[in-house]
């Protein structure tokens, strides 16, 4: 006979997450994830002036901003036919590119790890090292993670002016256009950021855990941090825990005039990559409290359903692509983008281990793409081009936060925004049931999560929805 | 999302623990040696005393007081009891915390973060649900009437809350719950201070202020969205120190940090003094640094501190990166027309107006403490704005 326990408020998230489970036989045979916290932005975006979306959409998430404001201003920039220049559309990538290192940096140390610091866990052989590496607040490798990435942001003060909440980035290019002396000193900030995460995080040169090409090479890596969640990760067999739904989408990373740094695509486990259609993309509302029918962000509404009335049992909606469920975040984007090490192990099934090693490659990865795209800026040129928003027209901004795929969709009439839809990476992460109830992929990763007698918050359930990186404040906004 | 607060007791692995029920603030009588003090964290954390001087001069610096304050804070410092401290999420973006944990100095984020925790840094929310209600009430009723509130967010009414949904109650609950016995209540942010975003037209939730479901309080508002983390730390560090509330204007703000609009020290001023502005993104004006007024800057009518303690650890803030100030800290600027319309209707410019009746809002300050008025009033609190409004060139 199975129970029912209820887990939540989920603390070391960002924002409110509440999960109903089935449990029978010491395992969870269904998961439901209530996203308890709604505020409409898509509402009181509408009737706002088409600009004004660069202001108000940051405010959807205060460890994010970067990745709503670069959508925002993408999806004007469409509407308009607007083209960033090259350098501006550089720095604004570098702009990006920081904020999603920032949080894949907050995820490991100050979310991920700490729950490896457990006393259930007090016979494992690696648990010393564990509390003093992460216990919550007081330990040693989260002390040093919390200022690397204070010093790491500084770049993003210099571009940006502050985070949260850049205003730096516009649909033609960025405000702020960095002189030599700037561009020397972000060099210098980005160096010592490498050294933290050659020192600290992988104890190694980077481009050696880059270089990484298979899960057996991954599993030998020993040295730093990196090391030390691996050894935990064999001794646990993350890699068995929490698999994913097998398929992989990513909007693409880092757009520019020298191409995109991570692909854009979709990958069904470790199958070749194959294009997206965005016009597959629909939001399913049968389980959400949400009224409305099943549609396109072009056209989708929000509009919440007061009565909270059943089978809606949470605030976010479903998207699926095509009908189907996609898992994104770091991960499914080094999958798309075709790295070996993110192959192998989508094709063992995804999992804990997987989504949290995903995101150490891409940290490794993507600290080389923030050296490249820097050295590419040319002081001299434009940082801004010339951007009219029309009266009348309608455009979508794709890209990739850190945690996956975001995107706005807008339209414009009579020089006010007609309509603002937003999907973002957590919305289809933490996605309910839809209308063929079909579990999101957080729902069907947890099924089979194993749970010990007497636990009320089950150690194995916190892994798997912790190594999605959720952002709920992003979820349903 | 709650955050229980800091609990000493949870990160006192070895019988450390000496405090034990409510803390008496006001009793100096009370024997020091039962009572925890921020510099006996301090220690505890592999502190130095010369780390620890060093952090006394700089909160004085950023509380604006003169070096001869230094050792009295390090005095009080070294003898008060620290003060416990709840902190609540509402309906919010989390952008306070994040702005909060990248204080300037290390030292501090590390005394504030011992102090008082993020749900993240929690080790007894490690344990959601139940135990983390329990740790709240456990908290609420052994420091009942001596702990501050810090809220961060703000709770929505419509449909009797359930917009914003903690442990299954609504939040507006658990605020006023934990508001009950609260010494005073630190309204992080616009969100609690006067409603930000989310309450901007046509605020889907109804989401309020916290002084509009709390009414009987001391209330500190710390607006911006987020605030700077300098700020934060300052605020916190002085009502901590010196147990009493910070000097107030009129709509609630410490005049440390809110006494001067960002016009007022905003290195760009000279510019706006002779006509030389930017009329269009990177223009050749903009690449001079020339005033951001023509683009829709909201500076001369915004009252906080960017100008002067910047941005992530001092580095810059959004003028300097080029883009007009919005005005964040200030309420309604979400529904005062686009934020790229000029200001209007500024009378205000030249002299400075001379501190008003502000004083008086501080009525509600808990008493004793250290007297710093003379020196926080050097600071000029010049009057609030409401005259002011945006052009309605597109309406």
């Amino acid at each position: 006979m199975s129970t029912r326990l209820l887990v939540g408020p989920f603390n070391r998230v960002e924002g409110d997450l509440e999960i109903s489970l089935d449990i029978d036989a010491g395992q969870v045979v269904a998961a439901r994830v209530n996203s308890p916290l709604y505020r409409g932005f898509e509402r009181m975006l509408l009737g706002k002036r088409p600009e004004d979306a660069l202001t108000i959409t940051p405010r959807i998430c205060g460890i994010c901003s970067i990745s709503q404001s670069a959508a925002a201003a993408m999806a004007l920039a469409a509407a308009a036919g607007t083209i960033p220049t090259p350098d501006g559309a550089r720095t604004a990538a570098l702009l990006h590119a920081v904020e999603n290192v920032s949080d894949h940096l907050t995820h490991f140390n100050l979310f991920f790890m700490p729950d490896f610091t457990r006393p259930l866990y007090a016979d494992r052989p690696w648990y010393e090292t564990a509390v003093d590496r992460f216990s919550a607040g007081q330990g040693s490798a989260a002390r040093r993670a919390v200022e690397a990435r204070a010093a790491l942001l500084h770049i993003v003060g210099l571009l940006g002016g502050k985070w949260p909440h850049t205003l730096a980035i516009q649909p033609a290019g960025v405000t702020r256009a960095p002189s030599l002396r700037d561009k020397v000193r972000m060099g210098a900030t980005l160096q010592v950021f490498r050294r933290y995460l050659e020192d600290t995080l992988f104890g190694a040169p980077l481009e050696n855990f880059a270089a990484l090409s298979d899960a057996q090479a991954l599993m030998g890596w020993t040295t730093g941090d990196a090391g030390l969640f691996l050894r935990i990760a064999a001794d646990l067999d993350l890699a068995d825990l929490g698999p994913g739904p097998g398929r992989y989408m990513s909007f693409g990373a880092y757009p520019g005039p020298d191409g995109s740094a991570f692909a854009r695509g979709i990958r069904m486990a470790d199958g070749p990559v194959a294009p997206l259609d965005p016009a597959t993309i629909a939001e399913d509302l049968s389980h959400a409290w949400m009224l409305g029918d099943t549609a396109h962000p072009e056209t989708g509404q929000t509009r919440p359903d007061e009565a909270m009335a059943d089978p809606g049992y949470t605030w976010c909606k479903a998207p699926r692509l095509g009908g189907q469920t996609m898992e994104t975040g770091a991960f499914a984007r080094q999958v798309v983008d075709g790295h070996p090490l993110a192959l192998d192990l989508a094709g063992q099934g995804g999992s804990v281990l997987a989504r949290v090693a995903g995101r150490l490659l891409e940290l490794a990865r993507t600290q080389v793409v923030m050296e490249t795209l820097l050295a590419a800026i040319r002081p001299e040129e434009r940082f801004m081009g010339s951007h009219d928003t029309p009266s009348k027209g309608q455009g979508a901004g794709m890209l990739e936060a850190a945690r996956g795929a975001l995107g706005h969709w807008l339209r414009i009439e009579d020089g006010r925004i007609a309509q603002y839809q937003i999907i973002a990476p957590t919305t289809w992460n933490f996605s309910p049931r839809d209308a063929l109830g079909v579990p999101g992929p957080v729902e069907a990763a947890l099924q089979g999560a194993p749970v010990r007698a007497g636990e009320d918050t089950p150690v194995s359930v916190q892994h798997i929805v912790r190594s999605f990186d959720p952002c709920m404040v992003c979820t349903v906004h | 999302m709650i955050a229980v607060a800091f609990p000493l007791w949870s990160d006192f692995p070895n019988g450390m623990r000496r405090s034990t029920g409510p803390v008496d603030n006001t009793r100096e009588d009370q024997p020091l040696s039962e009572i925890e003090t921020f510099y006996d964290v301090m220690r505890r954390q592999g502190i130095t005393r010369r780390s620890f001087m060093k952090y006394c001069a700089l909160t004085a610096t950023a509380l604006g007081l003169s070096p001869s304050f230094v050792p009295k804070i390090a005095h009080a410092m070294e003898t008060k009891p620290r003060t416990p401290v709840i902190w609540v999420h509402g309906l919010e973006c989390t952008c306070c915390s994040e702005s909060f944990i990248r204080s300037a100095h290390p030292l501090a984020k590390d005394v504030v973060l011992s102090m008082i925790s993020l749900d993240y840094d929690d080790t007894l929310m490690a344990a959601a649900g139940t135990q983390a209600e329990a740790a709240l009430e456990e908290t609420i009723q052994k420091y009942k009437g001596n702990y501050i509130l810090a809220v961060e967010g703000n709770p929505p009414l419509n449909e009797d809350g359930m917009y914003c949904i903690v442990a299954g109650k609504p939040f507006v609950e658990q605020l006023r719950h934990a508001a009950q016995h609260a010494k005073a209540i630190i309204s992080w942010g616009a969100c609690a201070s006067y409603g930000c975003v989310q309450a901007a037209k046509p605020n889907p939730t109804r989401a309020v202020p916290v002084h509009k479901v709390i009414t009987d309080k001391p209330i500190i508002k710390v607006p911006g969205c987020p605030p700077i983390a300098e700020v934060m730390t300052g605020v916190i560090t002085y009502m901590l120190t010196f147990d009493r509330l910070p000097e107030l204007d009129r709509q609630g703000r410490p005049t440390m940090f809110y006494g001067q609009r960002i016009h007022d020290k905003c290195y760009r001023r000279p510019h706006f003094d002779a006509g030389q502005f930017v009329e269009a993104w990177d223009d050749e004006n903009a690449r001079k640094g020339y005033c951001l007024y023509k683009m829709g800057c909201k500076g001369p009518t915004t009252y906080n501190a960017c100008s002067t303690v910047r941005w992530n650890e001092g580095t810059s803030f959004p003028i300097q990166s080029g883009h007009g100030c919005i005005g964040c800290s200030e309420d309604g600027v979400w529904d005062q027309g686009s934020f790229y319309n000029r200001v209007t209707d500024l009378t205000q410019f030249g002299v400075e107006k001379n501190a008003d009746q502000v004083g008086l809002a501080a009525a509600g300050v808990v008493g004793g403490g250290i007297a710093l008025h003379a020196a926080v009033s050097a600071l000029k609190s010049a009057q609030k704005k409401t005259q002011t409004s945006v052009s309605k060139e597109e309406a």
